[in-house]
Parts: C-alpha cells; structure tokens; sequence
C-alpha cells in the first residue's frame, strides 16, 4: 500500500509527542510492581563450568590486554571441553584468524542456537544474517540486542566493531560512549579509530593517551598512537611512537614497517626504503605481509616518478609470487604496475598478465580469485577510458557487472561501482555517478571523480569535502602515491592544468 | 595497529588475505537513512515525491484517512539535511520555517531512538532515521520501491 493522494485537513498538534520521546521508557511503570531485573551482562549457557571460565577469561584477554592470539588458544580450549558451546563457537568465529575457521565456527554456533539464551540467540542471528547479506534483519538484531545490555562490555565491543567494519563510526562511537565504559584497553584501541575515521583527531589523541596509560607496558598502544598521528599528517611524531613501541618490544616488527610507510608519506623515500630493508633483515615476516610491505616500497620508487625502478621492483615481487606459487599475489601486483604505466597498451599486457595469474589459482580459493579478477577489470575499465577506448571500457564493465551481480561480494562490488562511476564520469553523467563513486571512497580515484562530480552537479559543500579529505589522505598505499600528492599540488593551484599524471583517467577537473 | 578482526564485514581481508587489496577504511562514507512506520500501519511503499508532500504539508492523510505525522530529528542534522538536500532541495533553515508554518505536521525529537519510540506509539507516524539504528519496534518502508541497500534506494549519501 502506498501513501494516499494529497489531502488538504488540518491535524491537531501533537505536542504531547515530543513530551513522549524525551520521557524514560520505563516511566509509565513506575506504579506497577517491582519487574525481575533483567540481566545485565550477556550469559554464557554452557554444561561445562570450566569452558565458561575459558571464554569469560579469553574475553577479558582480549578486551583488556588486546591479546588475541591467547584469546584464541582459550576459545580452543573452551569448545574442546563443550562442543556444543554455540558463544564460544561464535567469539572464536569472530576473532580467529583463520578464514576457513571463522566460516566452520560461525556454522557451528549457528546450529547449537536453540539450546541458548534469548541475547546468545540474537548474537549469533545478527552475525548469521550480515554473512547472509540479510543487512536490514542484522541490523535489527544488533540493536535489539544492545537495548538489552547497553553497558555489558562483550555487547558493546560486538556492536561498535561490527560498526566500524560497516563504516558507521558515528555510531559505533555514540554506542561506545553511551555505555559508561571506561576500562577496556581493547574498546579504546577501537574507539580511537573511529574517532580518527571521521577526523576528530583531538578526541583519538585522547583516547590513546588512555590507552597507553592502560597498557604502558605493551607496544600495541604506541603503534595504534603511531598509526593514528600518520592519518592526521602527523608524521614525525608518527614515528617517534613507532620507535616507542619497537623501544618496549623490538620484536613488533608492524611498528618497524609502521616508520618505513610513514617515511614514504613524508616524500622521503630512500629513507624509506632503507626502513623497509631494515625490516626484511631483521624480522621473519608472514608471507601475506611480506608481499604487502615489499608492494609499499617498490610504491616508494611510483612517488618519486622512477618507473623504470617501480617496474624492476614490482617484476621481482610477481616473479617471487610466482616462483612460490602464489597466484593472487603475482596477479595483484601485475595490476598494479598496469595503474602507473604512462603506456596504456603496456597497462593493458600487464593486466592480461594479472589475469592469467588469477585464473592459474595456486593456493587460493574461488573466491579470493573472484575478488582479484574484480580489481583487474576495474583497472582494466580505467586503463580504457585513459585510451578514450569505450568498446573496451564497456566490454569489461559488462564482465564486471555479471559478476557484481552474480556474486553478492562486497569486495566486488565496490570494483564495480568504482569502475561504473569512472565510466559514467567520463561520459560526463556526473549525477549518475555519484552513487556509485560514494559507494568506493576507500579509493582515492572514486574520491577524487566524487568531488569533481559534487562539482559539476552544483554542490560545492560536498566537493569541498570531498576535496579536504582526498586532500589529507595520508594512507601508505600505491592508489594514494598515484593520486594524493599530485592532487595536493593542482587542488588549490589555479595554474595547474588539471590532469593528474598517471592518475589513469581523464575528466574535467574543476577543482 | 587495530588489531581486532571480524569474520563478516572484513571477510575480503580475512579469507582473501589479500592485505594489499585494502585500503584504509574510508573517510567519507554514505549515510543510509530509513523511514519508518508504526508496526499496524500497512503502508509498505511511499514515493519519494509523497515524503515532500509530506515535510510541505500538502499530503496530511494515508489513503484510510489516518493522520500523518512526520517525526524526525532536527533539520540541522546530518541525516536530516540529506533528506532535505535529496528530496526537497532546501536548506534547514528553510525547513524549520516550514516546520513552524505547519505546526503539528512535523515532529522534531532528539535522537533516532526517540524517533522510533514516537513512531511506534502513533499511529499513522513515519519517522526519518540512520538505518543503522533501526530496532524491531517500527516498519521499514521502501521508497520508490526499494528498500534501504538496494541499488537506487534514493536516500543515503553524503
């Protein structure tokens, strides 16, 4: 059913209403007899005593010492003593490090609901139906769940991560400060962030003052600190935490390539690259990591305008992919060597490359090489456009569509809206783009072509806006070193001709 | 280092493992709005054009003749701008003359959950809201035929 038609009849005002809201729910009760108390802390139904102590201590664990890796091992422990403990099935789905792991456990919990009680209940829904995209009932349920136990520590750490991972950080922090709690080292950690993602640094500065006053003695609140200072530009006091926290554990080697990344967001790159070296030689890194920070420095020779140097430095890296059988690895950084090429023919062999890797699938999954494909016909839209190629713009974006529609992955279709909105922006349908690019701004393109589109569709506080946080992007990855620096220097610089070199599309720049 | 991880939201980072395929979390996102209803009403669509007929006072029944008040927080509000940007084009000092124009049309309150609470006690009321603090106690209406998160759902933003 939908809304009538306009009809002209006057309503009473209804000034009782706002008396309503701002009355306590509970008011109207206050005359009937004194209700059972509701519990205030989410109960944990298990038939092993002993597996509830294991979760309640891998829960203090993590929150207030940040230890994951031990919170783990308990969870282990826990759900090898009851099998059939669905919460602590649930936390080890949500904290485990091992992918596979979290899907089996999350299946787990999900099959031992029945026998628990009503908020375990709506835990394990809520993360059932955000794995099955159910988003509205998710969201229903987390709240649900919240308005039950505002102020138990467990509850608010789900909702306010759970938040920040959907990019609500006005929410997750209204919760977080809603619910009094003042002495989780771990929700602080999360707070700080959420506050630095909507760029009020003075409030995350003084959350990880808390923190580290928490945990003086752990290296983690000095890296967070260190993190946070770079996002806020912050670079030279960025790295003195940094070298705080490698001071209290010189093994935090995150902390070690913290200050190599922030030496590259500062343009001193040799520097740079001396810190990433430095790190390679004195830590064992996981592998996956390995790739990442060897990425962020051949991206030290992209900042300097080297591409001969990025190409050798990015070559090594897939080769080394490929001699370890790495497919996606090897795959990725064939893509984005593609995004920096001056040659758009080259782009376009290094992208067929990319695809080869991907579809040689070593050691992944479906998919992961699904997602890798998805960032690869994205860069192979851009790549087009750069041409004024628009059979091949079109004949990728088509691939890219079925599989955004086939799929449901997130990861694939925020490739998709990015490259649909580039496409549309250089058709110059800028209104039309716009929901697609703010669908992507993670990426400093989608932010960039965001901005000129608020531009060219009149609303010039969103451009602005667009503008001053593309503008402070200060995050050590090849997209920001291709975009950022450059739109920095034309943003505010009349004689800039407007073409960002290598930014890998053409638009009207009206900034 | 923000060291927690989650199963759903950061799936990509976790199953791919495809650290470099991440980038920082985003500093500009969309706001997702919803409307909602009380849970008797059975309104389950309104047009985008109906919800400014609404906020102008020109629609003030639903089609059984019941009233319809609007509850929302303050124009000056993020998510109440959007809708004023998106639906009416107006700014929010134009919506609070409209608002004092009209009294009784619109009800302003101070939170989402104050909207709700509102919304579900009256019948006949829709309120405006973050979607992300939507609870079980009102409807979520689609508009112009879709629901919030689907491709083309007119109100989200920035």
């Amino acid at each position: 059913m939908t809304a009538g038609k306009p009809q002209l009849r006057s309503l009473p005002i209804v000034l009782f209403l706002t008396l309503v809201a701002v009355l306590p729910a509970g008011a109207a009760k206050k005359q009937s007899k004194k209700p059972e108390p509701p519990p205030v802390t989410l109960q944990l139904t298990t038939g092993s005593p002993e597996a509830r102590k294991l979760v309640e201590k891998a829960l203090a664990i993590y929150l207030d010492q940040v230890e994951q890796t031990q919170a783990i091992e308990m969870l282990h422990k826990a759900v090898s003593l009851d099998p059939a403990f669905a919460m602590a099935h649930e936390l080890l789905a949500q904290i485990s490090l091992d992918s596979a792991e979290q899907i089996a456990e999350q299946a787990k919990a999900y099959n031992y609901r029945e026998d628990v009680s009503a908020p375990e209940r709506e835990v394990i829904e809520w993360y059932q139906d955000a794995y099955d995209h159910k988003l509205l009932s998710a969201i229903t349920r987390m709240n649900d769940l919240l308005s039950q136990l505002p102020h138990d520590k467990t509850v608010v750490w789900m909702t306010t991560w759970w938040l920040t991972t959907q990019q609500q950080y006005d929410r997750s922090i209204a919760i977080y400060e809603r619910s009094g709690i003042n002495d989780s080292p771990g929700l602080l950690n999360n707070l700080a962030y959420n506050y630095a993602y909507v760029h009020r640094f003075d409030n995350a500065f003084e959350t990880m003052d808390k923190y580290i006053a928490a945990l003086p003695k752990d290296p983690n609140p000095q890296d967070s600190y260190a993190e946070i200072l770079r996002m806020a530009g912050r670079y030279d006091a960025s790295i003195e935490h940094y070298h705080a926290s490698l001071a209290i554990d010189p093994e935090f080697y995150s902390s070690q390539f913290g200050i190599a990344d922030t030496y590259a967001l500062k343009g001193e790159e040799a520097r740079a690259r001396r810190e990433f070296e430095a790190g390679f030689r004195r830590f064992t890194v996981p592998e996956q990591q390995r790739v990442l920070w060897r990425t962020r420095e051949a991206a030290t020779f992209v900042r300097e305008g080297d591409f001969d140097w990025a190409d050798r430095a990015f070559q090594a890296i897939a080769d080394d992919a490929h001699a370890h059988h790495i497919s996606l690895a090897e795959a990725d950084t064939y893509r984005q060597m593609a995004m920096y090429q001056e040659d758009a023919s080259h782009a376009l062999q290094l992208l067929s490359k990319a695809e080869a890797a991907a579809a040689a699938g070593e050691n992944t999954n479906h998919t992961a090489i699904q997602q890798v494909t998805a960032q690869i016909l994205r860069a192979r839209v851009e790549v087009a456009i750069k041409m004024e190629n628009t059979n091949v713009a079109q004949s990728s974006l088509d691939a890219l569509t079925k599989m955004s529609e086939d799929a449901g992955d997130a990861v694939i279709d925020l490739a998709y809206n990015g490259a649909l909105g580039a496409f549309l922006v250089s058709q110059q349908k800028f209104a039309e783009a716009m929901p697609h690019l703010e669908e992507d701004p993670n990426n400093p393109l989608s932010l960039k072509l965001l901005a000129i589109a608020y531009g060219k569709t009149g609303d010039a506080a969103a451009a602005d806006r667009a503008v001053d946080l593309l503008s402070n992007l200060n995050d050590p990855t090849l997209e920001q070193a291709l975009i950022v620096p450059a739109f920095r220097q034309c943003a505010h610089d009349p004689a800039c001709g407007g073409s960002v070199k290598n930014a890998s599309i053409k638009a009207p720049h009206t900034l | 280092m923000l060291k927690f991880t989650n199963a759903f939201a950061l799936k990509a980072r976790v199953v791919t493992g495809l650290l470099f395929l991440v980038s920082a979390p985003c500093l500009i996102h969309a706001k997702q709005l919803a409307i909602v209803s009380d849970k008797a009403n059975a309104a389950t669509n309104l047009k985008a054009a109906d919800l400014a007929s609404i906020f102008n006072a020109r629609m003030r029944t639903w089609q059984d003749g019941k009233p319809i008040t609007l509850v929302m927080r303050d124009p000056g509000s993020d998510d109440v701008q959007l809708i004023l940007h998106r639906i009416l084009n107006i700014t929010s000092d134009q919506a609070r003359a409209l608002i004092q124009a009209h009294p009784g049309v619109v009800v302003v309150v101070d939170t989402d959950d104050a909207v709700q609470h509102v919304v579900s006690n009256t019948r006949g009321a829709i309120g405006i809201i973050d979607l992300y603090s939507l609870t079980n106690n009102v409807n979520v209406l689609k508009i112009d035929g879709k629901l919030p998160l689907e491709p083309g759902y007119i109100l989200k933003g920035n």
